[in-house]
């Protein structure tokens, strides 16, 4: 073995890459040649300074590209189903819906259609005699306008003639009673209005108090697992309090409390999780327990898993 | 001397939790098998993206963009390699994409400029007790300057062959499964990277 294929041999030699032969060869080499000795030693030097930069992706860092990867494959879910769904195996059907509580139902695009359903609602609001069983206690019309364009009137019209072009939206006053249908679809658009975030609180906070309603109980599902708003989140579960012994609600509180980027939320969530506690949460407040970088949140976790008889800690 | 890197690569994976199962139960459609997969791999994922791209934001992209692929094409995995193998295609696939967008556009972003003088965004050099010690302080910033500089000089290619191999611990046979060619263009590759480093880093060392 020469120095020039020692040279080259070097990096594979550090790393563990040569064949034992190749390694003694070498070995013996590097004890007689002080040149190749530095050059190795260079190589150690280079590694210990590269270890150096080493980084490790924190907890939290870990906990956002997880949330955001089942997220994102929350969006795709449907189209997924299609293309995995095995006609005979159960499969996507069992697992994916299991996983995703009763996703096909409170997952549909509400927020995209709240505009049409609030036309729709609202057309019916305004139609003759459309008062039907609830109480239109007002319908007070109020245009706020705006300017779109101002440019000069067409040439046939009189010199100094304008064009002003306004835009108008038209408010109304709807009020009625909550477990009325009609009331209670716009409140369900309104709790997916993506611009504005008071607007779903107040839905929420409104209809929480009807969760015994089917489609208010998907919506606060959905607010819990989607909104963006924590306040939203936390004000969804609230609502869904009374429903902790349901394994769909306690799949989603379950899903909260490992990816919620919310220490809060997450906290929220240990509690309504505890209030029916089951063997089956052990498990999932141990590895609460080993990831989470938030005291409180932790401590709640062991706070529970105590109040179990279990132990904070796997083995 | 031989050492295998401290952030060997391994799937999470529970001995009792048998992968094969598990990816026949992610093709039949089971989400929670997809998702003790992902637990599996995510973490040593997550780890090159960092340390590869020094950037959290193009990392989160590159997790997202990786495991969205495995879930679209799981069902074209036909076991003709190991999963960990196949996984790892998809992710040095798109974070070489992610290398030479950079080349072309020559952005370092995770070096900044501050007062003091660049500093690399993500580094760790500066410990606590180098606080204490300006000169150190000084020495540790330029080293870390210096590294950056030395593997901002390697080719997509290189830079991956070296991080896969430095970093991940992978052996260089697989590196070039991964990679699509031979172990000996994989060890090329790193005699290439190495010296480069040296080159770069100089009386740094």
């Amino acid at each position: 073995m020469n120095c020039e294929s020692v040279t080259k041999l070097i990096p594979l030699y550090f790393y563990g890459e040569l064949p034992p032969d190749d390694e003694d060869s070498l070995e013996q080499h590097l004890d007689a040649c002080a040149a190749c000795a530095r050059q190795a030693e260079s190589q150690r030097a280079l590694s210990a300074a590269l270890d150096r930069r080493a980084t490790e992706p924190s907890a939290a860092l870990l906990a956002e590209c997880r949330h955001d990867l089942m997220r994102a494959i929350y969006r795709q879910e449907a189209p997924a189903m299609r293309r995995l769904q095995p006609p005979s195996r159960g499969g996507w059907n069992s697992g994916f819906a299991a996983w995703l509580p009763s996703l096909g139902a409170w997952r549909m695009p509400l927020g995209a259609s709240a505009l049409l359903a609030l036309g729709f609602v609202a057309a019916r609001l305004t139609a003759p005699g459309a008062a039907g069983s609830f109480s239109l206690a007002a319908l007070t019309p109020d245009v706020v306008s705006s300017i779109r364009s101002v440019q000069p009137a067409h040439e046939s019209a009189g010199a100094g003639e304008v064009q002003i072009v306004l835009d108008e939206t038209r408010r109304r006053v709807v009020s009625g009673r909550l477990n009325d249908s009609n009331i209670q679809r716009l409140m369900l658009a309104a709790a997916h209005d993506e611009n504005n975030p008071g607007v779903r609180w107040e839905s929420v906070d409104l209809l929480r108090s009807h969760s015994d309603s089917t489609p208010v109980r998907e919506l606060l599902l959905n607010r819990l697992a989607e909104d963006p708003n924590p306040g939203v989140r936390l004000k969804a579960l609230d609502g869904l309090k009374a429903y902790t012994g349901d394994p769909e609600v306690r799949k989603v509180l379950a899903r909260v409390l490992e990816d919620d980027d919310n220490p809060g939320v997450r906290i929220a969530a240990v509690d309504a999780l505890t209030a029916h506690a089951d063997d089956n949460m052990v498990g999932l407040l141990q590895g609460v327990v080993e990831k989470e970088n938030n005291t409180y949140v932790r401590r709640r976790c062991v706070k529970a898993l105590e109040d179990m008889n279990a132990s904070a800690g796997t083995f | 001397m031989a050492q295998d890197a401290p952030g060997a690569v391994g799937a999470r994976l529970s001995p009792k939790l048998d992968e094969a199962g598990l990816i026949r139960a992610v093709q039949r459609g089971d989400q929670d098998a997809f998702e003790q997969l992902v637990r599996a791999y995510d973490q040593s994922v997550l780890r090159l993206a960092v340390n590869l791209l020094r950037s959290q934001e193009d990392a989160r992209d590159v997790f997202q963009e990786a495991f969205l692929r495995v879930f679209r094409s799981i069902d074209s995995f036909r076991f003709d390699c190991s999963f960990h193998t196949w996984l790892y295609r998809i992710v040095t696939n798109i974070c070489l994409d992610y290398l030479r967008k950079r080349k072309v556009r020559k952005e370092e972003p995770a070096v900044v400029d501050t007062p003091e003088g660049p500093l690399d965004r993500m580094n760790d050099f500066e410990e606590e007790a180098a606080h204490a010690d300006p000169e150190r302080n000084m020495w540790n910033r330029q080293l870390g300057q210096r590294i950056e500089g030395a593997l901002g000089g390697l080719t997509p290619r290189e830079r991956m062959v070296f991080e896969l191999r430095h970093y991940q611990g992978l052996r260089l046979r697989n590196i070039g499964e991964i990679l699509g060619t031979s172990e000996e263009a994989a060890k090329n590759c790193l005699f290439r990277a190495t010296q480069k480093m040296r080159a770069g880093l100089g009386d740094f060392q």
